[in-house]
């Protein structure tokens, strides 16, 4: 009774919060990337037998499926690791009131449950069971076989909402998950062992008995129970506010006072980001990302005989400026609670978004020079990274600030990270598109018709053109905040 | 000092300030009362450009507050917990307005010196982010940080809110005493009759968003013709 009043008051929530009605169309462009994701899941679906027989040449499907379901279950753990959010409510409304704190807590999960996530492994593998299993070993062994892949990918959807929330988002459950995956799939690459082997008999037997699927419902029971009882552990204010008394961070970037008011506002906005979790989080994954080009400039697959391949451009945007991008594309929801502090101040918007700029663009700086050691892959390699380090100062810094400032949403960055992931999905990906597109619209053309240096020469001008415009451009932010300050300090303070 | 040209803002279609004409002197003590919803904190809002009128001008100095900022040099205001930097200690925040307003470290020292009494010995010396303070001590950072620049005109929605008795009394003291050195001309809004009788010789009366009574004069009669129009 309780959990249907919670959820018809999450639908008036989503009905009637300030984004939505802003957001309606980017809501509406986001459903359809959904809906077109869970179609080409179909599609593949469809194809599977022939993709895996056909494509990767091996003899049976099912055999190939069965022996390597661990490491698609493995995979399913890492992009709901990334993907799920953790169910978002505002305990703070119903703590206080009659409502069993369990009822809050078994709505919150089973909130969360809601997903398209949990649908795509019965998208993915209900038509092979249907065709490929159904004449063959009949209708039961069919259903067997997908129930025990759908429970199993539902029992992970219970183990990442534990190790999520209990790991806070330190990201050592994606670590651990990481070293799992590369040791069993090296393991099996250099014919050690194989991990996949040891789910296959689960798989196997699921078609011939029903025992395998009703012990992984089970399973699914009690993982829930678990990360129920784990979640009315923590479901109180002060876990809530848990990220608050982490510890005193007292760095400060003092010599940016050099660039006057502006300088101040990046030393501000620095100490903000170190302060709270969720953007100390975007700066260490920009740490991480100055690891990627490993994975591509060393690999024969994409380097050329020169050393060299078109790909390395989006590496290199990604590397100097990845930064920017996630931190950018919140720009002002980064300030959304203090919002009036900026309107109040002499020049205060103005300082504000040249403060930023300065810290996007320091930050990109340095993760530049520290990029500098791939040289080691060849001097192409430092050439792309300089022509993409100033692509990113010159031309994305501004499309990445003019898209963020297009309605911005308000963020309350203080949520412990149980609740917060707001703002992480989808639309941060579609975001990414444009700024990994427009580089290579300019590039490739020139790369086709002379070569790649001088490809990579005007790309690098171009940036260069963008830096000493760099007033002028970034006048443009200033003046559509100034132009829209009434309604963003409105949504800002969550009033209509 | 301020002068309001017939303002009106309307949400849709329902109007919920609807002033043709007021003008706040300088030096003045201006209070500002009405219930919930009469339009208090949406006028402070509209004089300090954080919402737009419908309708009519804000001017201060001749200045239209819409078209220019540099009014935003000599007023100082404080509203609610959007003006504060919550991930800063208070320290750090006042270091932060020092460097805006380009003051020095001696005027930033002064000018915490005269709210020494004031803090009570919890604000500048603990080690705490503004978000954990407690709402009285959250008014009190947000009411320094108002004077910070010795403003000509300042803002401050429900200042007696939330604060223990022995501040709400210093708070008026300090009032009295700037407006009296300095000529300062205070804004101030409030549910609390008592305090805002207290300080201001003039208190406006809003109702719906709309001007009902207009009070000057004495203490007395301030008092008398708001206990009517509440009690009513």
């Amino acid at each position: 009774m309780h959990l249907l009043m919670l959820f018809k008051l999450q639908i008036k929530r989503t009905f009637r919060s300030v984004s939505f009605s802003r957001n309606l169309v980017g809501g509406f462009f986001l459903g359809l990337l959904v809906l077109m994701v869970l179609i080409y899941v179909l599609i593949f679906a469809f194809a599977l037998k022939k993709i895996i027989e056909d494509g990767f040449g091996f003899e049976d499907a099912l055999v190939f499926l069965n022996a390597n379901l661990f490491f698609i279950l493995i995979g399913e753990y890492f992009y709901r690791y990334f993907l799920q959010k953790l169910p978002v409510i505002e305990l703070q409304n119903y703590l206080h009131l009659p409502i069993p704190r369990s009822s809050i807590v078994h709505y919150m999960l089973m909130k969360s449950f809601i997903s398209p996530l949990s649908i795509v492994m019965i998208l993915l593998f209900t038509p092979f069971a249907l065709t490929e299993i159904a004449p063959e070993l009949g209708l039961l062994a069919a259903l067997g076989w997908l129930s025990a892949i759908v429970f199993a990918s539902w029992s992970i959807h219970w183990i990442v909402m534990f190790t999520k929330q209990r790991l806070g988002d330190n990201l050592i459950g994606i670590a651990a998950m990481f070293i799992v995956y590369t040791a069993s799939f090296g393991a099996q690459y250099f014919g050690w062992y194989n991990a996949g082997e040891l789910l296959a008999p689960y798989f196997e037997t699921a078609m011939v008995s029903i025992a395998p699927s009703i012990g992984m419902f089970a399973v699914i029971g009690l993982l829930y129970y678990g990360t129920f009882l784990y979640y009315r552990k923590v479901a109180y204010l002060e876990e809530l506010s848990r990220s608050m008394d982490v510890q005193f961070v007292n760095h400060s970037l003092g010599f940016m006072s050099r660039f006057g008011t502006a300088g101040t506002i990046a030393d501000l906005e620095w100490k903000l980001i170190i302060r709270h979790k969720k953007s100390r989080n975007y700066l260490f994954i920009s740490l991480i990302f100055l690891f990627y080009g490993i994975l591509f400039y060393g690999n024969e697959l994409y380097a050329g005989e020169d050393g060299f391949s078109h790909f390395f451009l989006f590496i290199g945007i990604f590397i100097t400026g990845i930064f920017m991008f996630q931190y950018g594309q919140l720009f002002l929801s980064w300030n959304s609670a203090n919002f009036d502090f900026f309107l109040m101040n002499h020049k205060g918007i103005e300082a504000l978004v040249r403060g930023k700029y300065l810290l996007f663009a320091f930050i990109s700086i340095v993760c530049f020079i520290l990029s500098v050691p791939y040289v080691y892959y060849g001097w192409n390699v430092l050439f792309v990274h300089i022509a993409t380090f100033l692509f990113n100062m010159g031309v994305n810094i501004h499309l990445v600030v003019l898209m963020a400032l297009w309605k911005p949403k308000p963020m309350d960055i203080n949520k412990s990270a149980m609740f917060n992931y707001e703002g992480v999905g989808a639309a941060q990906f579609l975001m990414f598109i444009p700024l990994m597109i427009f580089p290579y619209l300019i590039y490739l053309p020139i790369a086709m018709v002379f070569d790649f240096k001088v490809g990579l020469i005007s790309l690098g001008l171009i940036g260069l053109v963008g830096i000493l415009y760099f007033r002028q451009l970034s006048q443009l932010a200033i003046d559509n905040l100034i132009r829209n300050r009434y309604s963003v300090a409105t949504s800002f303070r969550q009033e209509t | 000092m301020i002068e309001i040209e017939s303002l009106k803002k309307q949400y849709k279609k329902v109007t919920v300030l609807d002033i043709p004409q007021l003008s706040i002197p300088k030096s003045q003590c201006f209070g500002l009362v009405g219930n919930n919803g009469a339009g208090k904190t949406t006028l402070f809002r509209i004089i300090l450009d954080l919402v737009r009128a419908t309708e009519g001008r804000v001017l201060l100095h001749g200045d239209d507050v819409s078209k220019t900022e540099d009014w935003k040099r000599i007023v100082g205001s404080y509203l609610d917990e959007h003006m504060l930097l919550g991930y800063l200690t208070p320290s750090e925040y006042f270091e932060v307005l020092r460097k805006i307003y380009g003051l020095s470290d001696e005027d930033l020292r002064l000018h915490l010196a005269k709210f020494e009494e004031f803090f009570n010995g919890e604000i500048i010396e603990l080690p705490k982010y503004i978000r954990d303070l407690s709402k009285g001590n959250l008014k009190k950072v947000g009411i320094a940080a108002a004077m910070i620049a010795n403003p000509e005109v300042v803002l401050l929605d429900e200042p007696f809110e939330n604060l223990d008795p022995s501040s709400q009394k210093r708070l008026k003291k300090f009032i009295l005493r700037e407006k009296k050195e300095k000529s300062t001309t205070f804004l101030i809004s409030s549910h609390d009759l008592d305090h805002v009788t207290d300080i201001c010789d003039r208190i406006v009366l809003l109702e719906k968003g709309l001007v009902i009574q207009d009070l000057k004069g004495s203490r007395v009669s301030m008092v008398e013709a708001l206990n009517t129009y509440f009690e009513g």
